[in-house]
């Protein structure tokens, strides 16, 4: 388990977490600073509302009915949430119980003294009425600090709370991401430890997680099949050379003994050695270095050529051997490499096929593809054995006694994939056609 | 023949230098790159088999300093890479012929013989004469006793190869890549196919066969036919 501080999952998590909150804080003092100078206009249009009034009533009249309106208002109970003062030219208060002095005419915060608690902050309107006279409405500034308290308590509150919540769903988060990639580097580290049995556990969510989990254990499933084909690569050769080895061995025994022997035994060598050659080959054709030297090749020269040169050992064996070559397709490769695998798939069928077998090679072409065929009229292989055949050492339950060492369409198969192209097996009914199909270039 | 022989694997020199003695060559054995350019300087040799993991000096890059002076001595190049790349560089570097391990003794005593007595300019021949047998390289025709023979192409090269080589063994690999130009071995007998054609051509009429098969190694022509 790693560190919360060195786990993505968790500095993810968290950095989300913190921008929430963040955000949160710049919302809630947009809100105060909003709703604070909403409140302040609005006592302020009271004041200029309730002085407007009271001015409005009572200009024509006489002071001692203004001081009479005044006390009456401050009386009530329903509005004594304001504060009065009138003033005459002099400056000495004339009426009302607002205790300050003569401000100025407009909107302004004054001081007064409070009966209670002494000097004390307001927010007050002056304006001038007839007669010299002038009226000043108050309203305590407590009430609004009041409500701007409050919103921040309430708002505070509401913070510490988000706070607590997303630092919680921070580690909630960070914490399922980390077990849902612990699940995955488990299985790494177990794979690693050496037990390719394990895969990455999958949920039912089918969710990214799972998505991963399920490449990942295609890729190990994929991988694990590879080894196998290794291994039994490996203990095929192993197979495939005790018996020649064994052979040899036995041949050389009877060296002065038997005559020809000696013979016999150089060509057991030579068998062995090319199983060797064959199997260096494949891989030097499977490493793909070799594309790097691939040239514009004639396909109707090279599969006229060979077609040729293997006519008369077909015509020996009481084979024949047919060929229908398009012109002029050019493909880009190694004229060898090209050739072998024709040779390879001729072997073939001269290889499993009784006597009097007709065999055919065609090729033909599209715009993009250039398609070689060997197809034979012989007893073919089961449908279900075509994939197998192109893998090393794999052989037809019905070539094990004749010769060959089940490397040549490995190699056919590997040189098509050098080329780029794709191979087929197919039923020729009667007997096995296998087709190359590799991207045509124009002649260089 | 005086042949120099630079190999660093003292197996394979031994192998190779004991069989070359017993068929009547002089060895002259070196194991190491400089010394190797050095021999080929200092002496004349018909033939140099030139292995191409040298200690101090690659095997190449004595090839190549050998053919800066000029040094036309026919080279033979053993090498355990076969990849079809580094035959290429070798040939390059002025290889006359190159040969991959593992391989038959036979085999390369029939290259150097190949190798050593090629004439200079034999290619301009345009006829060759070994015994009853003519060979118009400009006509494509033969005849054997002056009596013609009808050859396709590929039996044609077969037995032009044969006729270079006159009295000298031609291995099956030196036809597939003089004739087809493969320098990989099909496991199957497209050489022998064809050289049986010829030999029927060739013997039709007559009692003898002019080509022998020399058992485990390859075909030679018979110089007395």
């Amino acid at each position: 388990m790693r560190k919360p501080r060195a786990s993505a999952a968790y500095r993810i998590a968290f950095t989300y977490s913190a921008a929430f909150t963040l955000a949160i804080l710049l919302l809630g003092v947009a809100i105060y600073i909003a709703a604070d100078a909403q409140f302040r206009r609005q006592q302020d249009a009271a004041l200029v509302d309730e002085a407007s009034a009271l001015a409005h009533e009572y200009n024509e009249g006489d002071l001692p009915e203004i001081r009479h309106a005044i006390a009456r208002r401050e009386g009530s109970n329903t509005i004594n949430a304001y504060g009065y003062a009138l003033f005459d030219r002099t400056g000495h208060r004339v009426g009302g119980g607002l205790n300050t002095r003569k401000p100025p005419v407009g909107l302004q915060d004054i001081v007064f003294v409070d009966p209670v608690e002494g000097a004390d902050h307001a927010r007050a309107y002056a304006t001038d009425l007839t007669r010299g006279l002038r009226l000043v409405v108050a309203r305590d500034s407590e009430s609004l600090e009041g409500i701007d308290q409050t919103i921040v308590l309430i708002f505070g509150g509401a913070f510490v709370l988000v706070i607590g919540l997303s630092v919680f769903g921070a580690l909630l988060l960070g914490g399922y991401l980390q077990r849902r990639l612990d699940g995955i580097s488990g299985v790494a580290r177990a794979i690693m430890a050496g037990d390719m049995a394990q895969r990455v556990p999958l949920s039912d969510r089918r969710d990214e997680f799972d998505a991963v989990g399920s490449a990942l254990n295609t890729m190990l499933d994929r991988i694990g099949q590879l080894m196998d084909n290794l291994r039994q690569v490996s203990s095929d050769v192993a197979h495939d050379l005790r018996t020649p080895l064994l052979r040899l061995r036995n041949q050389l025994e009877q060296v002065g003994q038997v005559p020809g022997a000696a013979e016999r035994a150089i060509e057991q060598g030579d068998a062995v050695l090319a199983l060797f050659a064959a199997l260096l080959r494949i891989a030097e054709v499977e490493g793909g270095a070799l594309a790097r030297s691939f040239v514009a090749t004639d396909m109707t020269l090279v599969v006229t050529e060979i077609a040729e040169s293997y006519a008369p050992a077909f015509a020996d064996s009481g084979r024949t051997l047919g060929w229908s070559v398009a012109p002029g397709i050019t493909v880009l490769g190694d004229r060898e490499l090209i050739a072998q695998a024709l040779i390879n798939l001729l072997d073939n069928a001269l290889l499993h096929t009784p006597p009097g077998t007709p065999v055919a090679v065609s090729l033909e072409a599209d715009a993009h593809v250039a398609t070689v065929s060997v197809a034979d009229a012989g007893p073919g292989v089961p449908p279900g054995d075509h994939a197998r055949i192109l893998q090393r050492f794999a052989r037809g339950e019905a070539s094990r006694t004749t010769p060959g060492n089940g490397l040549g369409l490995s190699l056919v198969a590997a040189v098509t994939a050098a080329h780029g192209g794709t191979i087929a097996v197919d039923d020729n009914r009667p007997g096995l056609r296998v087709t190359l199909r590799i991207p045509r270039v124009d002649a260089a | 023949m005086h042949i120099l022989l630079a190999e660093d694997d003292t197996e394979t020199a031994r192998f190779i230098a004991e069989g070359l003695t017993a068929l009547g060559h002089q060895v002259t054995h070196v194991a190491t790159g400089p010394l190797a350019l050095q021999a080929a300087s200092d002496a004349t040799f018909d033939a140099v088999i030139l292995d191409r993991m040298l200690p101090g000096l690659d095997g190449l890059e004595v090839l190549r300093q050998l053919r800066a002076v000029p040094n036309r001595v026919p080279v033979l190049v053993l090498t355990a890479l076969g990849g079809i790349a580094d035959r290429v560089d070798g040939l390059d570097a002025g290889a006359d012929d190159y040969l991959v391990k593992p391989f038959a003794f036979v085999e390369l005593a029939a290259r150097l013989n190949a190798l050593a007595r090629r004439v200079p300019g034999p290619e301009q021949t345009t006829r060759i004469e070994i015994g009853e047998i003519a060979l118009d390289l400009l006509r494509r025709e033969v005849t054997r006793c002056g009596k013609p023979v009808h050859l396709q192409p590929r039996e044609f090269a077969l037995l032009e190869q044969l006729m270079r080589q006159a009295g000298r063994v031609v291995t099956r690999t030196m036809f597939l890549e003089n004739v087809w130009g493969f320098h990989f071995d099909p496991q199957t007998n497209i050489v022998e196919s064809h050289l049986s054609r010829l030999r029927t051509k060739l013997r039709e009429g007559f009692s003898d066969d002019p080509i022998e098969t020399i058992r485990g190694s390859g075909y030679r022509i018979r110089t007395d036919a």
